[in-house]
């Protein structure tokens, strides 16, 4: 793991119009990721301290639902960011995650994030201000997957 | 546009004659009759089956024959059917096919279209055969069964000279008076004891069929006062609704307060379509009989009332009674321009006496306008409203 | 006559037809045909091979009577052909004409996006109407920029043409792939198919992207693809509603002033968009 110098930092879709100062704070929170495929980057349960913002690759999210391969509920790539379970409690991951392609990012310590925040609201402001909208485009996508558009009509629910 | 010199007169009696005349060449006469309480279209076997004496009174959800004072034959306005019956019936095969060993096969058997003769054609109805001509035979329908069957048609129209209650032809631009695509004209004349005929001549067939009936020249005082009474007529009309963008209300009225009024009255029962002389959906049936060795397609009217009209795997794209309303009226006002380049209602009225619960399309369209020109004026400040820089 | 028959999927057949007595037209990418299965009936069905003058190729989905009738055809068996019907996807030499006047509707011709980019979306079996359109584009590939296949499906064991995708990667396309809900092990994207667009590099004053699958989806990613500055009329997406006749004269494919088997299937957003606002049209 390396540093990250701002200007990489601020390249990245997920904090482009962030100010200049609040990109330069949280580079020193930053650490360069690369991952082979296969790396899984947390499990469920596990404390949730930690944002990536994927540069390169794809992620998977998923789920232990029976037998020994986890499922994949969604998968993410460059230009978006893995992990939002540290904002809100449990502070807990929620699903476990894992590369499926070699994969770079930047992580942020998101324990220090959060003190940030803290101190300056104005920061923690734009930083909600995106996670929400990660979170609403997630779960606007999760519904239309749930609207099972692609099902025969024998296989919509409410079908007899 | 005749010119005095060129309409004939006949008297009533020449009728008859005109009913054999057709008849010896060859033509099958259908016109207007009482029948069972009302008059309908039938096959004449003698001009004497005309509803001589017999009028109507029409209104919303209300039709009933009664006796005249006179004895006009064409005295009455629309009736149940249309002449789209004949034209455009409401089962016809389409084909029929057999099995054979390698698959099927398609079995020839086209029925020889009968001549038909129509007598009784109002201006509106004659409007309506040439809306559905667009519809049915044009372009890529040009050699269809329905074309065929117009090619050998004889018409013979009746203007207006009294129109029924819910008549609005003028409205509509088709009537009173005839407009192009007949081959005879007739004016009903009565009066100081004579029952005559105004005849004008629209084609080579029709003045070659004048010639075989006793006409005498008509003189300029019967055909002026003839002229005038069809004019006359169009103030006289049961109803009105004016035309002039319907087709731009009706795109705009979309999602119009008025469809959910309409729709606690409408059953979707799709009379006004049976009824209407321009509608022209239909579906097709096709059944095999119970060896399984031979299938037939049957093509029959349907109608966008009906819930699977609009059937897609999954449910009806037009579910609500709201929305089928809303079809059929902004279809027939508005989009039947785009699609067929005129409007689809020619006044008739006979859906607003054949709709069970009376709806009548002139007060609905009287209520979109009113509903969209209250919407125009809350999307209009009252006054100029001044902007924050003080600009206009 | 049917010459082969390949299942696509649990419910999906693609059939591969021969005529057996007068062959139909030659079609464009995105015209349909009315299939009859004797004495059931007819139903409007999407062309789903390029034309190529020897086979027809129709990819049916069985959803009812005569769609379950078709997709149970062996080969040898004899089914009614009526067609091509309706507009085409623009794509080709062939260029698609233009309707004549008729009322007081014209279609707009839909010119060939040569030397530009094209995106293709499909979801479910809308791979197949727009699979006519790939593989006419693939067969002259150097007449297009890129051309970008983003693919979403119900699940991976319901991807359509899953077998040909390779394929389509080694004559020049790039494919990606996701699923609604994954399936153990499968190791590809989870997510709606708009989600895919942000693994595509986007050039919106040069792209052309062809839409095709249910409605709804088909309405979230026009708005998808025109956010992210692709011009309306750029947009383009095969419609559906019931069609009896495919000859304009019985009325039901109707969407407000349009007839479908004439208008359309395939209409630009930026007529279909409004249209396709209105609940119940």
């Amino acid at each position: 793991m390396t540093g990250v110098l701002p200007a990489e930092l601020g390249e990245h879709a997920f904090l482009r119009g962030l100010p200049a100062e609040y990109i330069a704070r949280l580079a020193q929170v930053a650490a360069a990721v690369s991952v082979p495929a296969g790396h899984r980057f947390f499990e469920e349960g596990g404390r949730a301290v930690q944002i990536w913002l994927i540069r390169t690759g794809r992620v998977a999210l998923d789920l232990h639902v029976r037998g020994r391969e986890p499922l994949i509920v969604e998968t993410v790539g460059g230009g978006q960011v893995v992990g939002l379970s540290w904002v809100c409690p449990p502070y807990e991951w929620q699903y476990g995650a894992q590369a499926l392609a070699p994969t770079t990012a930047i992580t942020l310590d998101t324990t220090a994030v959060l003190s940030y925040c803290d101190q300056d609201p104005v920061l923690g402001y734009q930083l909600i201000r995106r996670l929400m909208t990660v979170a609403a485009d997630r779960l606007h996508a999760s519904r239309i997957r749930l609207l099972d558009l692609y099902a025969a009509p024998s296989q919509q629910a409410g079908a007899t | 546009m005749e010119e005095a010199g060129q309409a004939r007169l006949m008297d009533v009696t020449a009728l008859s004659q005109l009913h054999a005349a057709l008849r010896g060449a060859g033509y099958q006469v259908i016109g207007p009759t009482v029948r069972e309480g009302a008059i309908v279209l039938r096959e004449l076997h003698s001009a004497d089956e005309l509803p001589f004496g017999w009028g109507v009174d029409l209104a919303p959800g209300g039709y009933r024959i009664k006796q005249r004072a006179d004895r006009a034959a064409f005295g009455h306005s629309a009736g149940p059917q249309s002449w789209k019956q004949y034209l455009h019936p409401s089962r016809e095969k389409v084909w029929s096919v057999r099995r054979t060993d390698g698959g099927f096969e398609l079995e020839d058997g086209h029925e020889a279209a009968s001549r038909l003769a129509f007598i009784g054609v109002r201006p509106c109805d004659l409007r309506a055969i040439g809306i559905q001509d667009q519809v049915l035979g044009r372009g890529q329908h040009a050699a269809s069964r329905y074309a065929a069957r117009r090619a050998g048609i004889f018409v013979v129209a009746v203007n207006c000279t009294e129109p029924g209650q819910t008549c609005f032809c003028a409205s509509m631009g088709t009537g009173p008076r005839a407009g192009q695509g007949y081959d005879l004209a007739l004016t009903e004349l009565l009066g100081d004891g004579t029952h005559r005929f105004l005849v004008e001549v629209g084609s080579q067939a029709g003045a070659a069929l004048l010639a075989q009936l006793p006409t005498t020249p008509a003189d300029e005082a019967t055909v002026t006062s003839g002229r005038a009474a069809v004019t006359a007529a169009a103030d006289r009309m049961g109803r009105t609704m004016p035309a002039d963008g319907l087709r731009e209300l009706m795109a705009d009225s979309h999602s119009a307060a008025r469809w959910d009024d309409v729709a606690t009255r409408c059953l979707t029962c799709g009379n006004c379509t049976m009824a209407c002389p321009t509608c022209f959906c239909t579906t097709v049936e096709d059944s095999t009989d119970l060896a399984g060795d031979h299938a037939e397609r049957w093509q029959v009217w349907d109608s966008c009332f009906s819930l699977d009209f609009s059937y897609l795997p999954g449910g009806p794209v037009r579910a609500s009674d709201r929305s089928r309303y809303r079809q059929w009226l902004t279809h027939k006002l508005g989009t039947w321009h785009d699609q067929f380049g005129s409007s689809g209602c020619v006044g008739c009225g006979r859906c607003i006496v054949w709709c069970p619960v009376g709806i009548d399309l002139t007060e609905e369209v009287a209520a979109l306008r009113e509903e969209a020109a209250a919407r125009d004026n809350e999307d209009r400040p009252a006054g100029q409203a001044q902007q924050a820089d003080g600009a206009p | 006559m049917v010459a082969s028959r390949r299942t696509e999927t649990r419910d999906t057949v693609t059939l591969a037809l021969r005529p057996a007595a007068q062959p139909i037209g030659s079609h464009r990418p995105g015209q349909f045909t009315m299939l009859y299965a004797f004495g059931v009936g007819e139903v409007p069905i999407s062309i789903s091979g390029p034309p190529n003058g020897s086979e027809l190729l129709q990819t049916i989905r069985a959803v009812g009577a005569v769609t379950e009738a078709l997709c149970a055809a062996e080969p040898g068996r004899l089914i009614g052909v009526r067609g091509p019907f309706g507009t085409d996807w623009g794509v080709g030499l062939a260029a698609s004409a233009g309707r004549p006047a008729d009322g007081e509707l014209t279609t707009p011709v839909m010119a060939d996006p040569a030397g530009k980019d094209v995106l293709v979306v499909a979801g479910g079996i809308g791979l197949a109407p727009l699979r006519s359109a790939l593989l006419t584009m693939l067969a002259a590939r150097e007449r297009y920029r890129r051309i970008t296949v983003l693919v979403g499906s119900r699940s991976p064991q319901e991807i359509a043409f899953a077998g040909e995708l390779s394929s389509w990667r080694a004559l020049g396309a790039e494919v990606h792939v996701t699923v609604d809900r994954a399936s153990a092990g499968w190791r590809g994207d989870v997510g709606v198919v708009t989600q895919l667009l942000d693994r595509v590099d986007i050039d919106p004053a040069a792209t052309i992207a062809l839409v095709c699958g249910p409605e709804v989806m088909m309405r979230l990613t026009a708005r998808a693809l025109a956010g992210r500055g692709i011009a309306t009329a750029d947009i383009r997406l095969s419609l559906e509603r019931n069609m009896r006749c495919g000859i304009a004269e019985c009325g039901h494919c109707q969407l407000g002033p349009l007839l479908l088997c004439r208008d359309g299937p395939v209409l630009d957003y930026e007529r279909a968009g409004p249209l396709l606002a209105i609940r119940e049209l």
